[in-house]
């Protein structure tokens, strides 16, 4: 009854109807799953968010202040007056001792010369 | 009728055997008809769930759970110079309940009260209780609670999340950063600007996506913007004034760096934003200046030549002008020189001063400075300069000591800045401005050689006249004070003043003005007196030795005034 080519015919259809079936099924999986990130990342968003408005209101100055003064005998924290500022190039040269010369020849590989001076030819 | 005549002639004429034929034609074609229409229904029915079919698979799932309430409502963030966040968009959760879908009353109420424990527990019962298909249990949730409810796994209850306005300083930055209504929309300060400048008509259009909208930067220094607020909490505090309100302007860019007004509120809970004291008296409430206002009439008789640093006034006796007569408050009952007149804040120096110009003169000068028009920056809280319509004598002599012209003390800190940086009026602004976008939108009013004046005369009134107590090592402080009596049912009140002190730091090279006003300060013990000297200055000094080093500012103890005497020459 049933020639070949149509068993063959059928055993294609019923294999393209599967494989379209689980492709779409995939699919769907997959768009679920990327939905479930989708979420995911608008939570994420939205807590970074939060935590920003957290962090700034917990570094409001007006608060930093309240706790300075709170913690002031554990922390001994003082504002910085004008003349506790300074630049390195208002900084005074430094006065040169006889041993930071020494030392700096020392290190620059200086060793003594070879001429004899008269307190040690003697 | 054609209908019967037909159909008797259809009988007449199947009398025969025509008739059986006739019939069973008629009854087979019927039966033929029947099937197909039976066909042609089923395949309608059977193509309608196919394509009914096709259209559910070729259709996106909705996305799960509550979308975005309301777009339209979203704003940028306001941030300061330095990137601090001063307004920002926070997502509250808001907790509602289907009581239809509410199994359990008794147990879903028990478990929410252990979260919130202020709820109403009879009211709240009953509603659990009553038919209804939707009800707010409680709007604006912190994200804490939130969490706790979804924990408890209560069936029946869900969140919607709202969008709302923070602001992490609160009152902070109140009167700059401004408020926004129920809508999001901004209604005062900074944020109506930002709706001004076409976020509303974004937002109308729906455009207004809370990623693609970049945070607003403001010119205000956060850490600033708190030491000038909590100074002036301390001064209305100590002298029981009641408004306090203070400006830091950059003297080259004109950005404003810091303003406060006080009593202000909260932004968060702006239940007495509409009070009448709680304006910003800064841009929006206009005073008599009083003796700041010198300075001015000072750099226009310099800057016209009638009066040089070493011109002399008599001060030795009072002024008699239409029935009023003008004395000074320090009188020294003598002949000043112009420095003198300044550090003593001589009134009748000043007046002689003024006279040395024309009234005409005089009004054309305080105009081009900005102290008679209305300013030109980005708040809409900006009040206008009030004069007297026509100036006469009395009107000059009066107003070159800063009476009979009401101003914005922010628009006094913009002339004062002018006089102090070289010459340049330039507009203040609340937003980011760079020296050459200031610059090339400035207009000179003095030459440089009169600020030059103005500095040194700024500066010795701090060495050694009424503003001694501004100063701070290291920052080259100058200054100006002012007391003004207030206008009481009319008359000049001896007890009501409103003080100023006018400042430029470091003034060999101003990089900002400051300007610190009190209205009606008391003296702080009995006794003492409630002159500008000793209330204001002292503010002003604390502010730049809290606020220089943020600022920018390098300390220095090598200058000598001297110096600025001979620049000025």
């Amino acid at each position: 009854m049933f020639r070949t080519t149509d068993m063959v015919l059928i055993a294609v259809m019923v294999c393209a109807a599967g494989f379209t079936y689980m492709t779409k099924h995939d699919a769907e999986a997959e768009l679920s799953k990327l939905r479930k990130l989708e979420a995911a990342i608008r939570f994420e968003e939205e807590t970074i968010d939060v935590l920003k408005a957290d962090w700034s209101l917990l570094t409001q100055p007006a608060r930093l202040q309240k706790l300075a003064e709170a913690y002031r005998d554990e922390l001994h924290l003082v504002p910085v007056e004008a003349h506790q500022i300074g630049r390195l190039d208002e900084l005074p040269a430094r006065p040169l001792r006889i041993e930071d010369i020494v030392a700096e020849e020392a290190m620059a590989g200086g060793m003594p010369d070879g001429v004899t001076t008269g307190s040690i030819g003697q | 009728m054609i209908g019967r005549w037909r159909k008797k002639r259809l009988d007449t004429a199947g009398d025969d055997g025509g008739r059986i034929v006739i019939d069973g034609l008629a009854k087979s074609s019927g039966g033929r008809g029947r099937i197909v229409m039976t066909m042609a229904v089923f395949l309608c029915l059977y193509g309608a769930i196919a394509g009914r079919l096709v259209f559910l698979g070729m259709q996106e799932l909705e996305e799960g759970g509550p979308g975005p309430s309301r777009v339209t409502a979203s704003r940028p963030d306001i941030i300061d110079r330095n990137g601090e966040v001063l307004a920002t968009d926070i997502n509250t959760a808001s907790l509602y309940a289907e009581p239809r879908r509410i199994v359990d009353a008794d147990e879903a109420l028990e478990k929410l009260l252990t979260i919130l424990p202020d709820l109403n527990v009879e009211q709240t019962y009953n509603r659990l209780k009553s038919d209804a298909g939707f009800i707010w249990l409680r709007r604006q949730l912190s994200p804490r609670q939130q969490q706790a409810i979804m924990q408890l796994g209560i069936p029946g209850v869900g969140f919607r999340t709202e969008k709302r306005r923070f602001y992490p300083g609160g009152a902070t930055a109140a009167h700059i950063v401004g408020l926004v209504n129920v809508d999001n929309k901004g209604i005062a300060g900074m944020e109506k600007y930002i709706d001004d400048q076409g976020l509303a008509d974004l937002q109308a259009t729906g455009l207004a996506i809370p990623k693609d909208l970049e945070p607003v930067r403001l010119s205000i220094d956060l850490r600033v913007q708190h030491i000038l607020r909590d100074e002036l909490e301390q001064a209305m505090e100590r002298y029981r004034a009641i408004g306090a309100g203070a400006v830091v302007l950059s003297a080259r860019t004109g950005e404003v760096l810091a303003m406060a007004s006080l009593p202000d509120y909260d932004p968060n809970n702006p239940f007495n934003a509409h009070e009448k004291d709680r304006l910003n008296r800064m841009s929006a409430g206009v005073y008599e200046m009083g003796s700041t206002f010198k300075g001015f009439t000072l750099a226009m008789a310099l800057d016209a030549g009638t009066a040089s640093l070493n011109s002399r006034f008599d001060a030795s006796r009072p002024i008699q002008i239409a029935r009023h007569t003008i004395r000074d408050f320090h009188g020294k009952g003598r002949v000043l020189t112009v420095p003198e007149v300044f550090i003593y804040s001589s009134n009748i120096g000043t007046a002689r001063m003024a006279e040395t110009v024309s009234v005409e003169q005089h009004r054309a000068f305080f105009r081009s400075i900005g102290l008679l028009d209305r300013m030109h920056t980005e708040l809409p809280e900006v009040a206008r300069p009030t004069e007297p319509s026509q100036w006469k004598r009395i009107h000059q002599i009066t107003i070159s000591f800063g009476h009979g012209v009401a101003t914005t003390p922010l628009q006094t800190a913009m002339s004062a800045a002018a006089m102090l940086n070289g010459g340049l009026l330039i507009q203040p602004t609340f937003l980011p401005r760079t020296e050459g976008q200031a610059e090339a939108s400035a207009t000179r009013v003095i030459k440089e050689k009169t600020s030059a004046m103005m500095r040194y005369l700024f500066r010795l009134n701090v060495e050694k006249g009424s503003g001694r107590r501004a100063e701070v090592p290291g920052y080259f402080v100058g200054g100006k004070t002012g007391t003004a009596e207030k206008v009481v049912n009319g008359r000049y009140s001896n007890d009501k003043r409103f003080n100023a002190f006018l400042a430029g730091f470091p003034v060999n090279d101003p990089e900002y003005v400051v300007l610190v006003v009190l209205d009606e300060p008391k003296p702080e013990k009995p006794g003492m007196s409630a002159t500008s000297g000793l209330n204001t200055a002292p503010v002003v000094g604390n502010i730049i030795r809290r606020s220089a080093a943020l600022l920018g500012v390098k300390p220095d103890f090598g200058h000598e005034s001297g110096a600025l005497l001979v620049s000025s020459q």
